[in-house]
């Protein structure tokens, strides 16, 4: 066991199976005391058991960790006070927030039910915001921290049948970009992990179903993420995860990266390629139609082109 | 001159003043019917008056144009698809959704309250999906449709005290690239704007938060820019608006823009920019000590910490 993290206190959201679990063990490995929490779901936010952060705590001391379970649901404002008073409570501080926890609920965005839409936005949205909300002002008094959040390619770059995962997600990248820049002068960093791995999210019948379905409309990109997907393992999120949590990364803040296997990318931020200008910014549609397609707009390409009826 | 939406019925959300008037307005100058959508509210969200949409119809009718008022909330999603139906009814389709409706509740994600989270999210990013939800329905069937959202720069590039409209913001964003390619394939285009404009909004940020958070070196614009930005009025953000509402812009799908003062702005897709990779898996302290000489090189703190 090293000890990157010891004397450290962590809490790790959606801890009980896939890249949460893999981000609580190796956060113990390196001496952290972890509130390992899993509201214990079904992979669309039904059923709740405390089995699987149980299992994580014993695994943690079976390895000759410390850390204690929480089955409370971040969803909810209090519900995230709590996990967050389960560390303080145990062992009086906290030092790192890695916030994993989430459900899915595809549809294309014409059919998404109101429920649907709310579910997703609720656990990953605001309960990245509820836990963030409750570490911070601890953090902010300690004069130190480490929040890492989960975004995903599905909002930055956009995933077919998913527009409330890639609405909540990429609106974590937003609160993790505003975090960054209210927190960072009390010593806390907030960064975003942007993760490809198999885990039940990713790899079960209905996605499987799903993709075929794409992939026959014409609608499924065919990149590397989705034909690679069931081959990598979530555990190899965890080390990025760990080094960001630790004091050598205080310098890292505001930051996105994208974890690929063994890959570790840093995400660019938006900035602006291509500018149309005009002094007084009286544009007429003329002058737009005129001059956009060969600047602001050359080479772009229709991710879904229309299909001939 | 030839109006270029002649014909087309248009939904402007939060059209009763700033930027989502002059949208209403210019739509309505090249010919399309537009639905003036709004509640009336104040900045935060509260209150309400039907007097605001109102007051913009009678402006549109004034010069020739054709629109109608409602005063619906988007956050309520039953009500956005009376929005979206207004438009079925009185004009006969929806062919132009423009997603403008917006609140604020500034706060240092320290001191935010979930009332404020809650309220700031509920009008503009869950407002936003309500109204695309109902009118993709509609666009799809018609197999066409166009829909710009507005976005913002405070969520895209991160803006200190803004962690509810950042977030709600970069999410409209997220939404607009999934919708983009959930709907193409129907002649339906998706995209968004962050805006620039001297409005009833922007003018609530004090100017001591601009200052104090200039100092603090905690604001982030877009860089050095070669040329200068004059006249922030909302009227200049509605070109482009209007622009990818109309034919010409048919392909242009599940982009960002800038939009200020006279200039227009492609927003780049996040992309990796630097990798590191090895055979097996990393440890920690392999990254700590790697990181600093690679992805790390060059990176600010936006906010760097303080010494105390």
């Amino acid at each position: 066991m090293a000890d990157m993290l010891a004397g450290r206190v962590a809490v790790v959201t959606g801890a009980g199976r896939g890249i949460g679990r893999g981000v609580a063990l190796g956060l113990a490995a390196e001496g952290a005391k972890v509130v390992v929490n899993d509201y214990g779901v079904a992979l669309d936010g039904s059923a709740p058991s405390s089995g699987p952060a149980f299992d994580v705590v014993e695994e943690i001391r079976r390895a000759g960790g410390e850390a204690v379970p929480n089955t409370d649901s971040v969803a909810t404002w209090d519900g995230a006070a709590r996990l967050i008073g389960t560390a303080l409570e145990r062992w009086g501080r906290l030092d790192a927030l890695v916030t994993c926890a989430g459900i899915l609920r595809d549809r294309m965005v014409f059919n998404m039910s109101e429920e649907e839409w709310d579910a997703v936005i609720a656990v990953h949205l605001k309960g990245t915001f509820n836990c963030v909300r409750h570490a911070c002002t601890h953090m902010r008094e300690r004069r130190y921290g480490r929040i890492v959040t989960f975004s995903s390619g599905a909002g930055l770059f956009g995933n077919p049948g998913q527009a409330n995962y890639g609405a909540a997600k990429s609106a974590i990248g937003g609160l993790t970009k505003v975090a960054a820049r209210d927190l960072g002068k009390y010593g806390i960093t907030v960064n975003a992990i942007c993760p490809v791995a198999g885990t039940r999210m990713t790899v079960n019948e209905e996605v499987r179903r799903a993709r075929e379905l794409r992939r026959q409309q014409g609608i499924q990109r065919e990149d590397r993420g989705v034909a690679q997907i069931e081959e990598l393992d979530p555990d190899d999120v965890a080390p990025m995860v760990v080094y960001l949590a630790s004091e050598h990364a205080g310098g890292v803040n505001g930051q996105f990266f994208l974890c690929f296997g063994s890959q570790v990318a840093l995400v660019s931020q938006p900035r602006p390629v291509r500018t149309l200008y005009k002094a007084d910014g009286d544009w007429t549609l003329d002058e737009l139609e005129r001059l956009a397609p060969a600047t602001v707009l050359e080479g772009l390409v229709n991710p879904a082109p229309p299909k001939e009826a | 001159m030839a109006k270029r939406l002649e014909g087309r019925a248009a939904v402007v959300t939060g059209a009763g003043r700033g930027i989502g008037r002059a949208i209403a307005e210019l739509l309505a100058a090249e010919g399309a019917a537009v639905v003036v959508n709004d509640l009336g509210a104040e900045v935060d969200g509260r209150g309400a008056s039907r007097r605001v949409a109102d007051e913009v119809v009678e402006a549109i009718r004034a010069r020739g144009g054709r629109a109608v008022a409602n005063a619906d909330s988007v956050a309520d999603f039953a009500a956005a698809e009376r929005i979206v139906e207004t438009a079925v009814k009185e004009f006969g389709a929806i062919d132009i959704l423009v997603n403008n409706a917006g609140i604020l509740r500034d706060r240092m994600i320290f001191n935010m309250t979930e009332e404020e989270w809650d309220a700031v999210i509920a009008v503009h990013l869950k407002g936003t999906f309500n109204c695309t939800r109902h009118a993709t329905r509609r666009m799809r069937e018609q197999r066409r449709g166009r829909i710009i959202s507005i976005s913002s720069t405070s969520g895209v590039y991160g803006n200190s005290g803004q962690a509810n409209y950042g977030a709600a913001k970069d999410g409209i964003a997220g939404l607009t690239r999934v919708a983009a390619r959930d709907v193409g394939r129907y002649g339906i285009t998706v995209n968004a704007v962050c805006p620039g404009a001297m409005t009833r909004m922007t003018a609530t940020v004090p100017q001591t938060a601009r200052a104090v958070r200039a100092e603090r070196g905690l604001s982030t614009g877009a860089g050095e820019r070669r040329f200068p930005l004059r006249n922030f009025g909302p009227e200049n953000v509605a070109p482009w608006v209007v622009y990818l509402a109309t034919d010409a812009a048919k392909n242009v799908n599940g982009q960002l823009f800038l939009v200020m003062a006279g200039m227009v702005a492609l927003l780049n897709y996040p992309a990796p920019v630097r990798t590191i990779a090895k055979a097996g898996r990393w440890t920690p302290e392999e990254i700590a000590t790697i990181f600093p000489h690679t992805l790390g090189q060059d990176l600010a703190n936006p906010a760097p910490a303080k010494e105390s």
